[in-house]
């Protein structure tokens, strides 16, 4: 058994670990270890305390039930995480099993960082088919998602009810949305934002897009829209940009990494749904809602069901037994899902979506995912190589436009630029 | 240190008379390698070593996966097309101007002041000395964040004179000036060697001065500033440098992403974020040696002005 304080060591001597375990490489331990002499893996997440927390439960489920097996768990924010990836990657050290997220999928997948899942037992018997290939490139699979979220607008009810504006069916257009937001600045007299610029997020560019029935990426890794769609993107919110509206970039920054949202400082907020918990944290609200993204056309709304995250293994793993093993169960098992509900999003398993009981705000969420269904289309490929880079340049762009450092026109100009450079350099 | 045991190999050679006192020195001179060992291996290994290996991988594409694939001076010319490694350029070297100098003329005036004679100036001495001593670490950094933040202690303050700038760290305008007072306020580095460098100035010269009626302000020109001015000459040599350098507090401080509106974008942190978070490490590298070269070129400027304006003691002039 593993208490808390043996777990905090652990955390705390993960890195070290990994650092001693990549340097006494050459006598080849034992690919598996028995209950008196088991292996050890390392394990690394993004995430906060809460999940935290969670995964430490996880992995002492896991533990007991394979004492063959020991798990050295490590953690960072998102941003650090990606930075010591590279780190670690090019010194040939990356941790055995490890969270993962779609943008990064190809940068090491195609760069024959990561373990073939297919080479190894994991059970995918109970995932929904359409889903799986968000972890494959070129027929291997690199990636087993834990879970899926889907793009939403979040709302807090008692702060729309204090302003005396009704709650949003979730059936509007971008007029509408843009409409909802200015008001929400207007009667709270600036006290309170209506969201923060939601053309700065790339998934709801990428949403619209689908919407208009552009796909973002071409299957030959080039951009498939043009510099006009993004121009007429960034225009959506022109007229807003400067009112309390929406939420001022000093504001954003002071508040960074919170949330404007998580913070109560504004009544919306688009983002995938498996921020609930961490937003009901944050906001100490009651209660949160959500309801689909803004659409033009009623009949598509370009939603999807994305993998929140997926499981990967490095490809130099010794333990890649154990390493299957243990994705296999963080995946599948149904107490794992009971651990973690839908902070990971809902889980992508039916053995262990069945295996949960969802109440509350995590109802909510799956209630949501629920909801739009019917509106579902294929969950997208993973995006091109460097993708996180213009991920994080698209939102710094707009972050200037918002600062009014750029015209619309500059900004489109800027972004292209580098996303151009981008392709160029990596294929 | 390094130097004296060829010296004394080739008095071997020359002064054949003394074999046994020229022995004892070889002796010597091994025993003191022997101890020089540790460093030297580490300077080699983990200095000399990556150095050329990142002027190399300067001429190529590396993404740190594949292998490096040679470009020539491709990342030298795309640099200058780069708006934000232009950025980058323009924020340090305003941040070198106006920095540089405030640091020093703090670190001078709190010297001049710490060196009259007074009660208690040990204590003082430290006082002033610990800012410098935390100043380059991260807590630092994440404490200035607060200060300067919405409604955060310089906010409430200001504000209570009727100054309403709100809080600096979201306003692209005010994080230069932040930074800057980051800086100047860990002047202890500079202040200590200025108050070594005033304390050895004949108290004579002040007092022949006096006598001929010369009031402060004309002793410190005429004597202080050029009797100083060595001192004054290495600060201002080590304080550029390190200004060039700066990254600890500006990753902090934006999150390590360079912001608001790429008001913090430093060069070494375009750098950092080049490699590690682009995958640019061929681009990085350029831009290391790129530094470099600028500050070597800075630093025989300095060089070369200095015989003007610096006065060393024994000089003919």
């Amino acid at each position: 058994m593993i208490n808390r304080r043996n777990f905090l060591t652990t955390v705390a001597l993960g890195t070290a670990s990994a650092a001693v375990l990549a340097a006494c490489g050459q006598p080849a331990p034992a690919q598996t270890g028995s209950a008196s002499n088991p292996v050890t893996i390392n394990y690394t997440w993004w995430g906060n305390d809460d999940r935290a927390e969670r995964t430490r439960k996880a992995i002492a489920l896991f533990e007991s039930k394979n004492p063959d097996i020991k798990v050295n768990g490590n953690f960072t924010d998102f941003a650090g995480y990606w930075q010591k990836r590279a780190t670690e990657a090019a010194g040939g050290g990356l941790p055995d099993v490890m969270q993962w997220d779609l943008s990064y999928l190809r940068d090491y997948g195609q760069r024959n960082q990561l373990l073939d899942l297919g080479t190894v037992k994991i059970n995918t018997d109970a995932f929904d088919k359409s889903l799986l290939p968000s972890g494959q490139i070129r027929g291997k699979t690199y990636g087993i998602p834990t879970s899926t979220n889907a793009f939403a607008v979040y709302y807090d009810p008692a702060k729309l009810a204090s302003l005396g504006i009704a709650e949003p069916d979730g059936t509007w257009t971008y007029k509408e949305y843009n409409a909802f937001l200015a008001e929400v600045g207007a009667k709270s007299n600036g006290a309170l934002f209506g969201g923060t610029d939601y053309t700065g997020i790339w998934w709801m560019f990428n949403i619209w897009l689908r919407q208009n029935n552009i796909e973002a990426f071409t299957e030959d890794g080039k951009l498939g829209f043009s510099k006009d769609d993004l121009k007429k993107w960034w225009n959506q919110t022109a007229a807003l940009r400067g009112t309390p509206a929406i939420v001022s970039e000093e504001r954003v920054t002071q508040l960074a990494p919170k949330s404007p949202f998580g913070s109560n400082v504004s009544a919306t907020e688009s983002t995938w749904d498996n921020f609930m918990a961490a937003y009901l944290g944050d906001s100490g609200a009651k209660e949160l809602k959500l309801v689909p993204v803004p659409s033009d056309d009623k009949d598509n709304l370009g939603l999807f069901l994305k993998p929140s995250m997926l499981m990967v293994a490095s490809a130099k793993t010794k333990y890649k037994d154990a390493a299957a093993r243990f994705i296999d169960f963080m995946v599948n098992d149904p107490e794992v899902g009971q651990i973690f509900k839908t902070s990971r999003g809902v889980p992508a398993s039916k053995t262990q979506r069945d295996g949960t009981t969802f109440e509350g705000t995590d109802k909510l969420v799956v209630d949501y995912e629920k909801s739009i269904e019917k509106y579902l289309k294929d969950a997208p490929e993973p995006p091109i190589v460097g993708f996180g880079t213009l991920e994080t340049s698209f939102k710094r762009i707009s972050s200037d436009l918002n600062f009014g450092k750029v015209t619309v026109d500059g900004a489109a100009d800027a972004w292209f630029k580098e996303a151009e450079d981008l392709i160029k350099q990596n294929s | 240190m390094t130097q004296s045991p060829t010296l004394n190999r080739r008095s071997t050679s020359s002064t054949p008379p003394l074999p046994r006192k020229s022995r004892q020195r070889g002796a010597d001179a091994r025993a003191g390698y022997t101890f020089l060992l540790p460093w030297l291996l580490g300077f080699i290994a983990l200095t000399v070593g990556p150095m050329i290996s990142s002027l190399y991988l300067s001429f190529t594409n590396y993404n740190l996966f594949d292998p490096p694939k040679w470009i020539g001076l491709d990342n030298y010319t795309t640099l200058f097309q780069d708006e934000r490694f232009l950025q980058s350029v323009g924020v340090t070297l305003s941040y070198v101007v106006f920095g540089t100098p405030l640091k020093l003329a703090a670190a001078l005036a709190v010297a001049m002041l710490l060196n009259s004679k007074r009660k208690g100036q040990g204590f003082y001495r430290s006082a002033f000395y610990a800012p410098s001593l935390i100043g380059a670490s991260v807590s630092i950094a994440i404490v200035w964040k607060a200060m300067f933040g919405d409604s955060g202690p310089v906010d409430q303050g200001l504000s209570f004179f009727g100054i309403n700038l709100g809080g600096w760290v979201g306003n692209p305008s005010m994080t230069m000036p932040m930074m800057i007072l980051l800086t100047v306020w860990q002047f202890g580095a500079p202040m200590v060697i200025f108050l070594a460098g005033l304390k050895q100035i004949p108290a004579d010269l002040y007092e022949a001065a006096s006598m001929d009626g010369a009031g402060p302000v004309r002793k410190f020109f005429n004597i202080t500033w050029p009797m100083l001015s060595p001192v004054i000459f290495f600060n201002l040599l080590m304080e550029t440098i390190h200004a060039f350098q700066i990254f600890a507090s500006a990753y902090i401080i934006s999150n390590g992403e360079g912001g608001p509106a790429g008001s913090t974008l430093f060069y070494t942190l375009y750098l950092y974020l080049r490699g590690f978070s682009d995958f640019r490490m061929g681009y990085a590298s350029a831009m290391a040696w790129l530094l470099v070269i600028v500050v070597g070129i800075i630093t025989l400027i300095f060089f070369k002005t200095s015989k003007s304006w610096v006065h060393y003691s024994g000089d003919a002039k």
